[in-house]
Order: C-alpha cells, then structure tokens, then sequence
C-alpha cells in the first residue's frame, strides 16, 4: 500500500491543425489587407453578415451577395478581461467587444483600444454601450484578423 | 417499436476539401434535404456526429457544426461517433417524439494531424499513452496474434487490400483510387510490423448525411425507403492486456443486431456487408466475429472470392475504410453505401445481386474496443 | 409527452478537488452510488450513455474507452453524447430516448469532469472558431459579462440595482451549499464580500462566478413497467427542451437569449405548464455566474424580461420563496462541466422524491431543471414529477 499521498502526474497535449478557411473567409482576409470590411447579404432574410458567411443559418440558403460594410459602428456590449490563462492570445487588460458596424446585421467580435486600459472606473468612461467606436488599422497586413489593430472610440 | 426507414443521403468525397468545414458541412446537409424535398425548418431534430478538439482542432465541436448541420434554434444533439449519432436518431423517433431527423457526421482529416496522433489520446496518460499505445499499435499486434492462432498468411491479409482499393475504382465517392496487387501490398514499407503501409487506412475528410424518417412520414420524402431493421452494440474492457483481442465484443453486437433483425443465420441473410476495416486483416476477424465465416477461417473466406463485387456475400464494394477513411464519419459512411446497395443505386461498384438485406458495421478504440452493427433491409 | 419513463436512482461524487483520485476512479464512485440507491445491479443496465464537456479538460480523447470498466458496463451498448455545457442536460435527454424508443429497459447516464487537470479556460477559449474571435476570447466570463452588459442596457436596468440583485443571488447560494454533502464551494460570504470580490471581467467578480470542480453524477433511467417493480418513489420525466443558437456570439440576441427561451418553452408545452412561477415546486437552473442566473429567470417565464434583479431583491427564488431555486448551491458551488448539467438533474429528482435531505423543499412535486452550453449558444431543459 501507498504510504505518500497519490501523486499528480504533469502532461502537456500540444496537437497541430492546419484549418482550411474556405473561399467566403480568405475574401474577407484579403480584402481586409486593402482595408476594408466586407460582408455578405441573405437574399431571403436580407440581413448582412459580417465575417461573411457562405450560408445564412437559419435561411439555410448560399449567400454570394457582397456588400462592403462601414468601418464604423456601434458597441453592443463589451467586457474588460482582466483574467490570464495559458495560450492567452492578447496582453491582459483589454476589451472585448461586439460591433455592429453600419450596413452590417450582426456583431462583430473585436477590442477597443488606444487609451490606457489599466483602470477600469476610467475605462468605463471611455467604453459604453450604444456608443461608437471606428476602426484603426495595423499598419503591417499579415491577412488576420488582427490587421483590425482595434476600434477606438469616436469622440 | 415504431419502425424507421432512411429517407435520403448526401456524401462528400474523401479528397482534400477546401472549403472551411463549416461550408463543407453546410453543402452536404443541405444536399440530402434537397433530395427529399425538405426545408430546413420542416425536419424535427437535427443530430450531429462529430468528434471534438482531436478531430478538429475544435473544443466542444457542436457549437461550430450547428450551423452547418441546419440546426439553429431546432431540438438537436450530438454523439461522438457517427453510427452513435444514426442510431440515438433512430431512437428519437422511435420514441414518437419525432417524424424526420436529419443526421450529419463531419470530419476533416486533411487538417487534423495523423490518425494515430489522435487515436494516442485515447490512450490514458500514466500508462498506455508512454508505451506508445495508438490504433495502429494495438492492430500491429492483434494482427499477429491473428496470424499465429490462425495461421492467417500475410497474403491473405494484402488481398482485403487488392480488394478493396480495387472496388474503390468504381466508387466515385473514394478517397484512394489506385490499382495494387499483392505484391505492392506486401513490397510496401512496414509501418508497425507487421502492418505495412497499404494496409492502414488514409485519413480522409468525409461529410455524411442521412435524413431519417418514421413509417408515416417516409412515403411522402421518397419511394425507396430503407429500413432499419437491427442494432446492436458492444465496448470491450479498456486495456488491451484486459482482452482476447481475436474474441472482442463484435460478437455481442452482431448477435443483438441480429436478434432485432430476426437474422439466424447470417451467412444466407445478409446479401452485402459494409466493414469497418481500418487495418486489412480486420476485415477478415469481423467476418468472422459476425458470423459471416466460421472461426479462424477469415483467411479461407477472402480466397475463396465470396466477398469479391462478384461474390455471393461481397464485402466492402465501396472500397471500404481502406480507400475512404474519414474517422469520425467512416461508420454512417458504412450505413449510406449499405443503403445505397439495397436502393440499387451504388452506380457502377454496384453488385451482381439482388440486395435485400445489407450490413454496417463500425469501429473504434485499441484494436476495435467498441462495435457497432446496423442491419438495413430495403 | 410519449412513453412514459422514470428515473429511479442517481449517484454523485464528493464533488471539489479530488487529488485522491483518478478521472476513472471518480467516474466509478458516481456509478456505484447510483446503483445503490436505485437498489439494482450492473448487470440489470441495457445500455450506456457517458459524456464530458471538450476533451482537451483532461487531455484524453473519446473518454468512453478509458471508462469501460469504470461505467461496469463492458459487453453493453454505449453512447457518447455531448454538447459542450449542456452535455448533462443532453446526457439526460438520450437516457430518456433509449428507453422510450423501446431499445432498452434500464439506461445508465453518466456525466464527469476533472477540472483540475487541465486550463478550464484556456480549454473553453478553444471553442471559439480559430479564425474570428477566438483572438479576443476569455473563456467563459467574457462572454458572460459581455451577455449581462447587453441584457442591463437592453432593460434599462440600474447598475447598482443589478450589482446587488447579483451579491444576493451569490450569498443565498453559498449558503444553500451548506446543506448539500455534495457540494464543492462551502464558504459563508456576505453581500459586501461579494461587491468588493477580485473582478475577473468588469463588473463580475469572484464570488459572482463558479469554481473549477472534479466530479461526477450518475442517473438510472427505467421504463413505466420496470420502474413500477424496482422502484417505490421514482421522478417520471413530464418534459424536455434543447436549443441551440448560431456558432458567431454577435449573431442571436443574447439579452433576450432564444435558445434559453425556446427550449423552455419546448419543455413546458410537453409537460402542460402554463404558469412556471406557479407550477413549478423548485428549479435547479444551471447558474456559473450570478447575473446570468437572472436572466434565466427571465426566459423561463419565472418573472417579466428586465425585472430578474427585482424579483430576487424580493425573495422569490430563495429558500422559503415562492420558487426557490438551487437549493443545492447550484452550479455556482459546484461545476464540474461534464456533469453539472446532469447534476441539476438528479437534484430536482432528489427534491421530488423527498431524497434531497436538508436542501429539501417541503413537498416538492414538480421540478425543473436546466444545463447551457457553448459560447452562450445552448440551452437544455428537463422537468420531472413525482407523478406518472
């Protein structure tokens, strides 16, 4: 019989992919490159789908309709993350946000940024909902999702 | 029991896609509503098959595949393995809860790292995953095992592929389309001995979909339904070393698949089987196991030529899991090619008989710790 | 509602950190408790259902291998369901089909999580599409705080008053978690430490959110005749609903949540509910975080949309309330993902079997309980009875 406690075993799962992005989405990416959102539009329910989709979910129909939505819009909600974790893609503090940005249906999953993020009490006077925030470009284009830097508030 | 029937079917092909696997899906889903004159918004239940993270890089994959599955805002589920996901459909309308559900399985083998690298997270963490334990490990050694007790010669092994890959020709829906003798089996470089490189499975993508339907409701989606008419299913102990890997639980499957069918003797009944055979001599132990031949004569089976396309009991005509392997979806695949033979529209791989009863047959984990059997009668 | 089906026994581990055993282990304990409540052995088990939240929790693939022997049920038929948080919901949902499709008599439904093991977040940021938004993820309090943002500005709903709605709903279930053996979180904490907790994702805070947990519940679902002869008291299941919403967050409206609406009332159509609030006896609503409980409410019909944090500053939904909710501590005390769902199950069958002991709601007869999944995309229903 064991006399020590049970033991902990340390592993790590480390496991490659290489994810096709399809048609819809590389045009979304590379067109981001020339700075510019597109979407694409259900003919059936008429709505706008930014990141573009192939087909509408609930309409379950093609879309190949694209219309080039503004770099503007409107926070529906946002959220400052404040909590670390391993793989953590962005630096903590930072804001997550939906955008709806004009001509477009649905939010946009993105940050808002370009002021210090470090307070919170300052950073809700700077972020609200129903307010509107514009795109800021990165100045290098690597065809992600980050060629977005962020959205800032317009004053 | 309340009698359910397949109503219509859409496949992919196994070749690379390059579509995002949610268009992917989309297409597919999409194609075996087409089929039966279905919308979206009339089926009553969606049910997914699809393995998360290590088939897809994905966490949680329903909430990717919902969709491309078509099931926004419908009653819907997912199991982790695609003849899971047929028969807990089946059972949903069975139940009289449901009319129609529409079953999708979806997996992208070209994005995912290689067969075993997945089939290694199986394997628990202390004491098999360190050894080196994976599929291919496991069936290297119930392949000699096999041999030994048997006296199975490799030949007899390399000839499930010759067959195989030779009937995938015809299958336009094959991943692998090339002529092998048995000489290129056996000249092939050994993977695992004495697995050799031809008689392991590719991996493969592979979207599935089959709209199901009660009795009351199959008449109006199409003239040729085909019914279910036995499931049975069976998992075996964890560890190999637990095991007779050559007395696995196949035989508890197939004798509650056939019971349900009212099957007695299998070998006279089933006109056509689907096998899951991801390692070639695997198809000659399932034979056997399900009481297609008798015990240690898998061997004497496959020279015989019974279970050529031009056989009394052809086994595998689509070519099999060894020219189409996309893993999660390979069992529906199973079922859709079993359905297919019954319809008498497989094309040009299909067989020289009538089909009146047809066999599926799927498996996963070490060494085929857990089968499932799926009898289907037209 | 078709064939009628009972439940006539659950099992749960200790749940919390359980360094003193391994996943199988603890899948096992969960396994043998039900047995022994619903007095029957492996072998009288039909058929199998096991499930987990995402794979990557634990680092090992297709569970339902690893716990052959851990489930007694090598030589069965099994199933593998899931569906990210709301597996325990849909784990009780296939349990319910197996046995009304005829298939089988008596199914096994088994729910488990070892959180500890790996990065619960780190895990749940990968379910977010790699290509869009998993960038600007954080696992699942941002979208939670992001959904409660939406629904506050939505409802015109006072900051303060949902911030104090919210320590409230906190504090009566770490309180509520004293009387559950069960329960992982058993600490006393008052509205004051809730407000001035750590914040994780402004304005939720520590204590507005659940623990990491390890455990495991078991539920044995039965037929009407089988049922009938093993069991004195079993639940009989009077309704079910699931629901799922669109993969991308920013699509469906989450302040108004369909799929939460939608599979509720799903399941109240198949169980004749008319009046939840009324009806029901006590909900065991799947609650990780304090101001979604609130919205729960609201899709459920418990109270008008916007008035959640009112109808707790009253006392609704606590223990002695017109509906009390969680009494078992609920997910807020205990998560261990796989199972929670499954776990909220077996609790509102204990409360309308008079099995719940000090989390008891006097004479409770019909319950509802509830999992949700996903990035805020699934929602799971089930309401059981104590009569046929």
């Amino acid at each position: 019989m064991a006399k020590e406690e049970p033991r902990e075993f340390k592993a790590e799962v480390v496991v490659p992919y290489e994810l096709a992005v399809g048609r819809t989405w590389t045009t979304f990416y590379d067109t981001l490159k020339e700075e510019k959102i597109l979407g694409t539009k259900c003919r059936k329910c008429g709505r706008v789908f930014v990141p573009p989709r192939t087909f509408c979910p609930r309409c379950f129909e093609e879309m190949d309709e694209w219309v080039e939505v503004a770099q503007e819009g409107v926070v529906e909600t946002w959220a400052l993350i404040n909590m670390p974790f391993y793989g953590q893609q962005l630096e903590i503090p930072f804001v997550s946000a939906q955008i709806r940005l004009d001509g477009s249906d649905t939010g946009f999953t993105h940050r808002i940024g370009g002021f210090d993020l470090k307070d919170f009490e300052t950073v809700r006077t700077r972020v609200k909902l129903g307010s509107r925030v514009r795109t800021v470009w990165s100045k290098e284009k690597k065809g992600g999702i980050l060629d977005i830097d962020y959205f800032e508030p317009v004053k | 029991m309340r009698r359910v029937a397949i109503a219509s079917m859409a496949q992919s092909s196994g070749g690379e896609s390059r579509d995002s696997l949610m268009d992917f899906t989309f297409r597919v889903a999409k194609e075996a509503l087409d089929k039966a004159g279905m919308t979206r918004d009339e089926v009553g239940c969606i049910m997914i098959g699809s393995s998360d993270i290590f088939h897809s890089g994905l966490s949680c994959s329903n909430s990717f595949d919902w969709d491309g599955t078509g099931a926004f805002l419908k009653e819907g589920s997912r199991a982790e393995e695609s003849i899971f996901a047929f028969i807990y459909a089946c059972m949903r309308i069975m139940s009289g809860q449901f009319d129609t559900v529409l079953v999708t399985s979806l997996v992208k083998g070209s994005e995912n790292p290689d067969n075993d690298a997945c089939t290694s997270f199986f394997a628990d963490p202390f004491y098999l995953r360190p050894v080196g334990m994976n599929e291919t490990t496991a069936a290297a050694m119930q392949m000699r095992e096999y041999m030994w007790r048997y006296s199975i010669t490799e030949e007899q092994c390399a000839k499930v592929v010759e067959k195989n890959l030779g009937n995938a020709l015809y299958n336009p829906y094959a991943h692998i389309k090339k002529k092998v003798t048995i000489d290129d089996v056996l000249s092939s470089p050994t993977i695992s001995d004495p697995l050799k490189v031809l008689e392991c499975a590719p991996k493969s993508d592979g979207v599935v979909s089959v709209l199901l339907a009660s009795e009351e409701k199959v008449g109006e989606l199409t003239n040729r339904p085909v019914w279910l008419k036995g499931y049975g299913c069976s998992i075996d102990h964890f560890y190999p070393g637990d095991r007779d890997l050559l007395d696995g639980e196949l035989k508890t499957a197939a004798a509650a698949a056939y019971k349900m069918a009212g099957i007695t003797d299998p070998k006279k009944e089933i006109d056509v089987a689907e096998i899951c055979e991801p390692y070639a001599f695997q198809e000659l132990l399932w034979c056997e196991q399900l009481g297609l031949c008798g015990e240690g004569e898998g061997g004497t089976l496959i020279d015989s030529g019974v279970t050529r396309m031009n056989g009394t009991l052809p086994v595998n005509p689509s070519g099999g899991v060894l020219a189409m392997n996309p893993y999660v979806s390979r069992g529906l695949y199973r079922i859709v090619e079993a359905a297919l033979q019954i319809r008498g529209r497989a094309g040009e791989h299909q067989v020289d008989k009538d089909v009146k009863t047809a066999l599926a047959h799927g498996t996963q984990g070490f060494a085929g710790q857990c089968h499932s059997v799926v009898i289907l009668e037209g | 509602m078709g064939k009628p089906v009972a439940i006539i026994g659950t099992g749960q581990t200790n749940h919390g950190r359980r360094r003193d055993v391994s996943y199988p282990e603890l899948v096992r304990e969960a396994v043998v408790a039900a047995f022994e409540d619903a007095g029957i052995t492996p072998q009288d088990i039909d058929g199998v259902v096991s499930g987990t939240m995402p794979s990557m929790m634990e680092g090992i693939s297709l569970t339902h291998f690893y716990f052959a022997d851990a489930l007694c049920q090598v030589g069965k038929p099994i199933l593998k369901v899931e569906t990210c948080g709301s597996t325990g919901q849909s784990l009780g949902h296939c349990g319910y089909y197996w046995v009304a499709s005829g298939m089988g008599d008596i199914v096994l439904v088994v729910g488990h999580e070892k959180m500890h093991e790996g990065d619960s977040q780190a895990t749940m940021t990968t379910v977010f599409d790699p290509f869009f938004q998993q960038t600007f993820a954080a696992g699942a309090p941002g979208i939670f705080t992001m959904q409660c943002m939406e629904w506050m500005y939505r409802f015109n709903i006072d900051e303060q008053k949902a911030r104090e709605a919210a320590a409230l709903v906190s504090v009566s279930n770490h309180d509520n978690a004293f009387d559950n053996p069960y329960a992982h979180i058993k600490i006393r904490v008052t509205v004051d430490d809730v407000k001035s907790a750590k914040v994780i994702t402004y304005p939720v805070r520590l204590l507005d959110v659940c623990p990491n947990s390890d455990g495991a519940c078991a539920v044995i679902f039965a037929s009407e005749e089988k049922a009938k002869k093993i069991c004195k008291k079993p639940a009989w299941i009077k309704g079910m609903g699931f629901r799922g919403e669109e993969f991308f967050f920013g699509e469906s409206d989450k302040s108004v949540w369909p799929s939460a609406t939608e599979a509720a009332k799903e399941a109240y159509n198949m169980a004749g509910i008319r009046d939840p609030l009324k009806e029901l006896d006590v909900a065991e609503v799947y609650n990780p975080f304090t101001y979604q409980e609130m919205i729960f409410y609201e899709c459920f019909g418990f109270c008008p949309r916007g008035e959640g944090p009112d109808y707790v500053l009253k006392g609704t939904f606590k223990k002695g309330g017109k509906l009390p909710c969680d009494p078992s501590g609920g997910t807020l005390c205990t998560n261990p993902i796989g199972a929670t769902g499954l776990i909220r199950l077996a609790e509102s069958v204990l409360q309308v079997t008079g099995k719940a002991g000090d989390r008891q709601v006097e004479g409770a007869k019909l319950a509802l309980s509830h999992a949700m999944g996903g990035t805020d995309q699934f929602n799971g229903i089930t309401i059981v009875s104590s009569e046929l």
